[in-house]
């Protein structure tokens, strides 16, 4: 040993217990405790903001859980199915007499020139048909005589014709040769010395029924309650009751027929400002003008809930029904649905799509300018704002290929294409860490390159690439932007039927709610957002359980 | 290459004449060079691998000699900028040939690496995998011999036979190594190249491995990497020292430990470099 290093080791004896030495030890394990800290402290600060999130949207949800119901003894005579209905019976005689014109099927014009020889009240035959038996809706064909136009009846009886001026008749050689035919078939006769159409009409019971208006019925039913209320005092007293009573009333008779010509008890819907009274978030002692409820309202109000026939129920309408301008009609269920369809569209697109890719890019393009190019464009793709595929989807989607606009099937595929770039670049790095020696060994086994994938790589980078799809998905499922563009925000009514069929998806339905003026949307909207928390929760849980299945398999 | 009879090592018969030797070839190589991109890895390689026999390379790190026996089953063809040029025969037919299907090459020429490397799935999975992607098996009955005969040959098979669902990862470190083997074996191959094979096992897995390679040698043309001298005096009939890319010495295993003529040689089994 040299003396240098001897001093050097001399120097450096209790070195490691001196005082400093300790001070500096307690500085060090100061230093982790402190970094610990820190550490609990930004999962605390986490863990409470999601609290504060989540009690204070659901507490606001919680009413939306409810719904008051008004019961009513509701007398169903066959009035509605015929009040307003003139009209809608003309529709079934079109239907037969143009069944004779074959040839002016899809030709409007046509259709309105044959139908222009009966007047437009014609089916009021029919009204009263129904109003002696209701029995023929949906029974047997019932043969109606129907009246003709009075230039239609001219030139039946000769008074007019073909080789009269036009200025003199106002009837086109369309319209004469139309009942022409007519009397050859026998469907316009000659009654009592004056012609008439006799034809046999078939009276569908759900389209009549289905374009009845009921709601006079729950109205009158409410009316008899209060016999002191009359005149325009009953505008007030009806506010009470939702305009889905009559839809719910129609639906009642659809299912049972037998129905109509009895009496019923049926729970209607509060109207949301009644609702909102029922649910105690209506200051009283607010004066009447800065109220939506007026004074005698209340007074009516407070009569029914005396009377016990006030019912609060769990709103199983809000997950059943699609959207409505009513908020106690309105449901999430048209969104869930639409949102389900989309994501369908989008997962089936992207993950095949965003995985193949991947494997293609990781494992079998060789590494040269355009690759790099490639994944450079890719990594880019992932960081371009969403609408901008929303504005892709219009051009491309919708303008250039012609599909629907608010259909799911669209939607999806623009958030295909937003959520390809998360899925490949997730995929990509499933794939690189995937450990080369399992490569190698399937290789020196004589697998083919595709079978040392789909054998080997594949299973094992199969989790991380679930990860990155289920991100992927779930910012798909949060996205509205690039729905704009393709006609997905919008205000549907109906639960949409498929891929195709109008509809919106849960993001959209919590943004129309929450700029909605009704009071009854503001718990609705705190609702929808608990519901999206748990569709994404549920899909999670789902990918989670197939992604333990899939690690169990290997 | 020397022919005397004196030093052959007593299972095997007597080395042959030039001339025989080379019709018993399994593989040759002729003038074989390997780039890495713009470096040179390998300067002109000639040897024979000859039939039943094992081959043991040698060599400081970086030598070559890996590079050099993944030549022998184009495994470098899947590292990126990697170029052969010259000639690897097998049984007389050129490997690198554009008309070769790689696929069924590395059938007939296994390989066990330097880490043992078992797939993530069952020791039943891991032997059958080959006998099932090359379709050796007529059904059920036939891949359980093979993956019993396989185990068998590999000395695993009592300890693992009643676990066989079990999944290989969960073996210890020589018996995933002799699984590798087994893997290899199951396929049938003609020669089987191994990578440092013992480099991560203890002496007693160790020494498991070198007697079933003593073993296999009677079916099998092996060629090993690997860095212990006394391994390589084990094991091998013919022992070739790889230098910086230079094959400096191939010959009969007894005579290069014991009469290198090159002084690298001699530098490198003394412990002197390397």
């Amino acid at each position: 040993m040299t003396d240098l290093t001897h001093d050097a080791m001399a120097v450096k004896i209790g070195h490691h217990t001196s005082e400093d030495a300790q001070r500096r030890l307690r500085r060090r394990y100061a230093a982790e405790r402190r970094f610990k800290y820190y550490g609990i402290g930004a999962i605390c600060l986490g863990l409470g903001m999601l609290a504060i999130l989540l009690i204070s949207i659901g507490s606001r949800a919680i009413p939306a859980l409810t719904q008051n119901y008004l019961t009513l003894q509701i007398e169903i005579p066959p009035e509605p199915l015929v009040a307003s209905a003139d009209h809608n019976y003309m529709q079934f005689v079109e239907r037969e007499i143009l069944s004779l014109f074959p040839e002016a099927v899809g030709d409007f014009q046509a259709q309105r020139q044959i139908m222009s020889i009966m007047p437009f009240d014609a089916a009021g035959v029919i009204s009263e048909r129904v109003l002696e038996d209701v029995s023929v809706l949906g029974g047997e064909r019932i043969d109606v005589t129907l009246q003709l136009t009075d230039e239609a009846q001219a030139y039946v009886n000769g008074e007019i014709s073909r080789s009269t001026p036009e200025a003199d008749r106002r009837l086109t050689d369309d319209q004469m040769s139309a009942i022409d035919r007519l009397r050859d078939d026998d469907v316009i006769v000659v009654q009592d010395g004056r012609p008439v159409l006799d034809i046999a009409v078939n009276l569908p019971f759900y389209e009549v029924v289905n374009q009845s208006n009921f709601q006079s019925l729950a109205n009158d039913a409410l009316y008899r309650l209060f016999p002191e209320v009359e005149g325009r005092a009953r505008r007030d007293l009806r506010a009470i009751i939702s305009p889905g009573a009559g839809f719910e009333l129609r639906q009642m008779i659809l299912a049972d027929p037998g129905l109509i010509g009895s009496s019923v008890s049926l729970e209607v819907p509060l109207s949301d400002e009644f609702d909102q009274l029922a649910k105690n978030f209506v200051d009283r002692d607010l004066p009447e003008d800065q109220r939506r409820v007026n004074d005698a309202q209340i007074a009516y109000f407070d009569g029914l809930e005396e009377a016990g026939l006030v019912t609060s129920r769990f709103n199983t309408q809000f997950f059943t029904a699609a959207d409505s301008r009513q908020p106690e009609l309105a449901g999430i269920w048209g969104a869930l649905v639409g949102s389900f369809y989309t994501l369908v569209v989008t997962l089936l697109l992207s993950f095949p799509i965003g995985v193949s890719a991947a494997i293609y890019l990781e494992e079998f393009a060789p590494k040269n300018r355009l690759t790099d190019l490639i994944e450079v464009n890719i990594n880019n793709l992932a960081a371009v704002p969403s609408i901008v595929f929303g504005l892709l989807g219009l051009a491309v989607f919708i303008q250039f290929f012609g599909l629907p606009r608010s259909a799911p099937l669209v939607g999806g595929m623009v958030l295909a294409l937003m959520t390809l770039p998360t899925i490949i670049i997730a995929s990509r790095a499933a794939l690189k860490a995937v450990p080369p020696s399992i490569r190698e060994a399937a290789l020196g086994m004589g697998a083919s390159r595709l079978q040392t994938v789909t054998h080997h790589v594949l299973p094992l980078a199969m989790p991380g690439i679930l990860t990155g799809t289920i991100i992927g998905m779930a910012q798909a499922l949060g996205e509205t932007a690039p729905l704009l563009m393709v006609g997905m925000v919008a205000f549907i009514t109906s639960t949409p039927e498929g891929l195709t069929s109008p509809a919106t998806v849960l993001p959209v339905q919590i943004y129309i709610w929450s700029d909605a003026p009704e009071r009854g949307f503001v718990a609705k909207t705190s609702l929808a957002i608990m519901t999206l928390l748990v569709f994404l929760i549920c899909m999670n849980a789902l990918a989670v359980w197939l992604r333990k299945r899939f690690e169990r398999r290997w | 290459m020397s022919m005397t009879s004196e030093i052959a090592s007593e299972p095997s018969v007597s080395p042959p004449p030039q001339a025989e030797s080379e019709a018993r070839a399994k593989m040759t190589s002729r003038g074989v060079e390997v780039h890495y991109g713009a470096k040179r890895a390998l300067h002109g390689i000639d040897v024979d691998i000859l039939q039943h026999e094992v081959l043991a390379l040698i060599g400081p790190s970086g030598c070559g000699k890996s590079t050099f026996l993944r030549c022998l089953n184009r495994m470098n063809d899947t590292i990126e900028g990697c170029k052969v040029t010259g000639e690897m025969t097998l049984d007389g037919g050129n490997i690198y040939d554009k008309a070769l299907d790689v696929v069924q090459l590395r059938a007939r020429v296994g390989m066990v690496f330097q880490k043992p490397n078992p797939f993530p799935k069952s020791i039943y999975d891991n032997i059958a995998y080959g006998p099932r992607i090359h379709g050796l098996a007529g059904g059920k009955e036939e891949l359980d011999g093979i993956v019993q005969s396989s185990l068998e040959r590999a000395g695993l098979w009592e300890e693992v036979k009643d676990r066989l669902s079990e999944p290989g990862t969960g073996l210890s470190g020589g018996q995933q190594q002799r699984l590798c083997i087994a893997r290899a074996v199951a396929v049938s191959p003609e020669v089987i190249l191994m990578d440092e094979p013992c480099s991560a096992l203890d002496p007693i897995a160790t020494a498991h491995i070198e007697e079933l390679i003593d073993e296999l040698r009677v079916n099998y043309t092996i060629v090993i990497v690997t860095h212990n001298m006394q391994q390589a005096a084990r094991v091998s009939q013919k022992t070739a020292f790889f230098h910086l890319g230079d094959l400096v010495e191939h010959k009969e295993t007894q005579e290069i430990f014991t009469n290198p003529q090159d002084e690298r040689t001699q530098g490198y089994i003394t412990g002197r470099y390397g």
